[in-house]
């Protein structure tokens, strides 16, 4: 088998690397935390100057290094602390857990010891890690801190407009990014249909975004990872902090269980029940809300223990018409154990679910739908060498589905009880990686992901004529749904359908200097579950639905190369990158689909293509009174479906189209100005291509209603799309670092009050009869302030 | 399900504080196409004698005229060999015929010679059950001052069904389409939905149930979502798309025509809202 030989030839390579490097070396390992709360600092190097070694945390805040015996002088430093450095006599293996300081706890008018974010030497490209710090000086739509919003602030991250969840990287769709919050999938990231993301940021520790040359550990969707970490809590001491804004009200609470060996954090947030519904008398309510919490435990030098979850709700009743429900809930458990000061491990057994209700009282009707997943992962870092690590695990994914549970809600009700064939699903992956410094110029990163994917029963599946569940009408020239000509009962665990995809994972750096690279990646992914959607952003009522006889895999392939350079001492870093991605197996739906409770989703699926390509441009300030970035993008992405024979015409007559994520240009513009101690201020600055559309070029009348006639699909667009807001935070005693502290936040959002259009629609006016187009638009200017508190 | 996407689209919003506006877009024009309006519609308890088709052509979006089409010959055939002719009436474009014999589940062609073009379709004239009753609720719906009229029918239990709603309140200039599948009622008794903040006392409420094809609903269903009135500006639209009916222009398939034939009984109120 082809798998087996390519990992064979992957050992024996690292067998011999290892071999070559047997002289008499040590290995220096330990955690890195934070001075304040023994946070675990996730990403902070490690370097050892006088022999250009170096190594990162990882996850959990464990690093590991093995180098010649010597003198050394050590220095730890992380996006936002103070770095530190470490004389060291290094003759034995050494167990050095470090503790740094935050930058403001020391200054704040003066951020010095920011280092260089543009990592030039390390083969990993095409990410963006972002802090919650950072996130938090942002100015925000209605005061709130938004992490997914932040995002499209980065180049190559798009999304559909103002009130649309989701985002779209480097013009794949929202349902092809894995987005996980401490390790569980978070399958709709929003509240209130795309408002405001389901993150609270007081909970949250640090992100990082893949959009490219994503490490084997990773799988499952064909555009990007979105890795979210909660912070572990305060094991020094108890503490709190919170806010309160005009759309919702935050508590954190965090504190030591025993003292610097566990901790706990809780942390809430609410919305306003009533806050958008300006309306008396009636018993209608809306509102969200979630919680996080978290504990860990050290068990010993060598054991620790997380727990961790997430549950998350947004409630809309209108009284005596309907009541919708829906949310993600996540709870994991993890354990790190240390083999070795060079064998990391960690086993996580993680839940998660989405859950989405519907009761519609004036028809007494009640829709219950969602997803389950029990996921089993297994991780090892092998921290063989300074020039070698490995990585490598397992993972395993049960899936449960249920694509909706109709059933009447009063006895008069005229609709019957139909529970929708559930579906099953196993996700079975390993993955090995190398992390390779090959010399001091070339680093290499090279993996194999192996996944398997698992349809199976108890599921009566519908067998069609030829195997096509859509037929193409010859005469009329459209797609319709095929008729099933019989079924097939599949028992328990019974296997449906079965794909194994190899997911070959590569990226390079070489490094021109100290300052400056290039680097190249390439890798492949495979996405097993679908979205079935066909709007422009997912709406809470979408469906997941996974691969089976008839639905294929996604599969995606990305080439990228980029230039790298830090410069004027690393206050400034510049990266290029352009990209070229395919997608096989997307689905596209025949015109009329519908989605909705559709028992027989093969019925109304096409396969098509997606391609994207572009080049994007990232340059940042790090350092000083003001810093931020200014990002751009210039990429294309399209779709097509073809017939499937000469005769059939597909969708758009076979021809590419504009994506609904093509953006072409795509500027974002973020700063932020330390005035005083007192006063900070940001802006932010978006401007993105208006969103594909496709306008009528005629109308014509059937039955008294006039009917609009379309062209080729998205070959218009909506106007140019841009906005710009402000922030100013004011600290009223930036001296005091203990006990109540606090600051105002005050924003406007969309200063210059751009009516951006969400959509524009074609109608007849109900009153005249006389056909128009109507813009809607979602947010004119929006100010808002908030007041924030920690103690 | 419809009723579904348009709860979400309602859902959404009702949190959007924006705004709806009406705006200039330069729109392009296609070249003019054919458009046969042929639905032969059989009201309960009548003969169904007198049905008329409509020829007409694409115009620009904006334009408030719709050019008509004079001089086609129109004809309809039945399984059992009749024939009926359309005769152009002195309304432009409209086409009369008056010795139309309907029958339940029959099979009826229709024939357009047009301009050295020749159009047809086969379709079945579809059965439909009665109006059971017309029930009204007041003071209902988001602001408490909306009214709700549920029209109520009996499903067959042992065929699959497909049926088409016809609102018609009295204070609109256009009617209101909605067309429903038996999947999930199958057999029961069920109601089609139309609710307003704008019907008030004494105001006419005229309701069509008609009985379809599995097609025509397919066909129906894409043209109510993209006429636009019954989505109301939602930002979760789904892609807009040219419909294609049932008819086919056998002189250049290419060159086809927009459109359909459809034949179903009917049952109708006109309801005098309280």
């Amino acid at each position: 088998m082809k798998l087996k030989k390519i990992t064979t030839v992957l050992f024996l390579l690292l067998l011999i690397i290892e071999t070559s490097f047997s002289q008499e070396k040590v290995t220096l390992s330990g955690t890195v935390t934070a001075a304040n709360s023994n946070e675990s600092v996730i990403g902070a190097n490690v370097v050892i100057k006088s022999i250009s070694a170096y190594t990162f945390t990882n996850e959990y805040g464990f690093y590991s290094i093995t180098i010649p015996k010597g003198n050394y002088k050590i220095e730890i430093s992380s996006i936002g602390f103070q770095t530190k450095e470490i004389n060291l006599e290094l003759n034995k293996n050494i167990k050095l857990n470090v503790s740094i300081y935050e930058n403001s706890e020391e200054l704040q008018e003066v951020i010095i010891t920011e280092k260089k974010t543009t990592n030039t030497q390390k083969a990993e490209m095409s990410v963006n890690k972002l802090s919650i710090a950072t996130i938090k000086k942002m100015p925000v739509v209605l005061g709130e801190v938004d992490v997914i919003k932040s995002l499209l602030l980065l180049p190559g991250v798009t999304n559909a407009g103002e009130g649309a969840s989701g985002f779209n990287v480097r013009g794949g769709g929202a349902d092809q990014n894995l987005i996980l919050l401490d390790e569980a999938t978070i399958f709709n990231s929003s509240h209130v249909f795309g408002f405001f993301s389901v993150f609270n940021p007081d909970a949250i520790k640090d992100l990082k975004l893949y959009k490219g040359g994503i490490p084997s550990r990773f799988g499952g969707r064909a555009s990007s990872v979105l890795d979210v970490y909660q912070k572990d809590g305060n094991s020094k001491s108890f503490h709190g902090n919170g806010g309160i804004g005009i759309v919702s009200s935050r508590l954190l609470l965090e504190g030591p269980i025993v003292k610097d060996k566990g901790s706990f954090i809780i942390a809430g947030r609410g919305s306003y029940a009533h806050l958008f519904l300006k309306l008396a008398n009636n018993n209608n309510l809306a509102y969200f809300y979630d919680l996080n919490t978290k504990l860990n435990y050290k068990l010993n030098k060598d054991n620790s223990l997380y727990v961790s979850g997430y549950f998350g709700r947004d409630v809309f009743k209108l009284a005596g018409s309907f009541t919708n429900i829906y949310g993600n809930a996540t709870s994991n458990l993890r354990w790190n154990h240390l083999f070795s000061d060079k064998l990391f491990s960690n086993l996580s057994f993680i839940y998660s679910d989405y859950y989405y209700g519907l009761e519609l009282d004036f028809v007494g009707f009640k829709y219950d739908s969602g997803i389950k997943n029990y996921n089993l992962k297994y991780d090892l870092k092998n921290y063989i060498s300074e020039k070698v690590k490995l990585n490598y695990g397992l993972n395993f994914i049960y899936y449960d589905f249920n694509p909706g549970l109709i059933s009447p809600t009063t006895p008069e009700s005229g609709i019957n009880f139909r529970q929708l064939d559930k579906k099953y699903a196993f996700e079975p992956a390993i993955y090995l990686e190398a992390e390779h410094k090959i010399n001091e110029k070339l680093e290499l990163m090279y993996g194999l992901r192996y996944s398997q994917f698992y349809r199976l029963g108890v599921s009566t599946v519908n067998l069609y004529q030829n195997n096509e569940a859509v037929t193409f009408n010859d005469q009329l020239k459209i797609y319709e749904k095929g008729i099933p000509i019989g079924t097939k009962f599949y028992g328990n665990n019974d296997i449906i359908a079965r794909y194994d995809n190899i997911e070959p994972r590569f990226s390079a750096s070489y490094s021109i200097d100290n300052n400056q690279s290039v680097k190249a990646s390439y890798n492949r992914m495979t996405q097993y579950l679908q979205l079935v959607s066909n709007t422009s952003s997912p709406t809470p009522l979408d469906v997941w639905t996974p691969s089976d006889n008839y639905i294929k895999p996604q599969i995606a392939d990305q080439v990228a190369l980029g230039y790298f350079k830090n410069f004027h001492d690393d206050k400034y870093s510049l990266e290029v990158e352009s990209f070229y991605k395919t997608v096989k197996n997307r689905i596209d739906y025949i015109d009329g689909a519908n989605l909705i409770a559709n028992e027989a989703l093969e019925q109304v699926i096409l396969n098509g293509q997606l391609r994207s390509y572009g080049l994007e441009l990232m340059l940042r300030k790090n350092t000083g009174k003001l810093n931020g970035w200014v990002s751009y993008s210039l990429s294309r992405s399209e779709q097509q479906t073809p017939g499937r024979t000469a005769n059939e015409i597909g969708i758009n007559n076979g021809n590419w189209y504009s994506s609904v994520y093509d953006k072409l240009h795509n500027l974002a513009v973020t700063g932020n100005y330390n005035w005083t101690d007192k006063w900070s201020f940001g802006a932010n600055f978006i401007l993105q291509t208006g969103q594909p559309v496709t306008y009528p070029n005629g109308q014509y009348q059937i039955q008294g209603i006039t009917i609009p006639s379309f062209g080729l699909r998205n070959s218009n667009r909506l106007p140019t799309f841009h906005h710009l807001d402000i922030s100013a935070t004011y600290v009223p005693k930036p001296k005091k670092k203990k006990n109540w502290q606090s600051e105002w936040v005050f924003s406007i959002y969309n200063v210059y009050n751009r009516q951006n259009a969400a959509s524009i629609n074609f109608r007849q006016n109900k009153d005249t009869g006389a056909n128009e187009a109507v813009r809607f638009s979602i947010f004119g200017i929006v100010p808002a302030f908030s007041y924030n508190f920690k103690f | 399900m419809k009723n579904i996407s348009f709860i979400i689209a309602l859902i959404g919003l009702i949190f959007i504080s924006g705004c709806e506006k009406v705006v200039d877009i330069d729109l392009n024009t296609m070249e003019p196409k054919l458009v046969i309006d042929a639905a032969i519609k059989w009201q309960k308890g009548t003969l169904g004698n007198l049905q008329t088709i409509k020829l007409s052509y694409t115009n620009s979006y904006y334009d408030s005229q719709i050019p008509t089409v004079s001089g086609a010959t129109i004809f309809i055939t039945d399984s059992a060999n009749n024939v009926f002719n359309f005769v152009e009436s002195n309304v432009a474009g409209s086409y009369v015929c008056s010795n139309f014999i309907p029958v339940l589940n029959r099979n009826y062609t229709l024939t357009v010679n047009y301009n050295n073009s020749t159009y047809t379709a086969t379709e079945t004239l579809k059965s439909v059950p009665q109006i059971d009753r017309i029930e009204q609720v007041n003071n209902v719906g988001f602001t408490g001052e909306s009214t709700e009229i549920k029209t109520y029918y009996t499903d067959n239990g042992t065929t699959q069904d497909y049926y088409l709603f016809k609102f018609k309140p009295s204070f609109t200039a256009i009617p209101i389409y909605f067309a429903q599948e038996d999947i999930s009622f199958q057999g029961n008794q069920i109601f089609g939905l139309y609710r307003s903040d704008k019907l008030e006392a004494g105001q006419n409420f005229e309701v069509t149930l008609s009985g379809i094809s599995r097609q025509y609903y397919n066909y129906m269903r894409i043209l109510i979502s993209i006429s636009g009135n019954n989505t109301g500006g939602s930002p979760f639209q789904s892609p807009s798309a040219t419909v294609r009916g049932n008819i086919i222009n056998t002189t250049n398939e290419a060159n086809y025509p927009l459109g359909y034939f459809s034949l179903s009984e009917q049952d109708y109120r006109n309801y005098i809202v309280n």
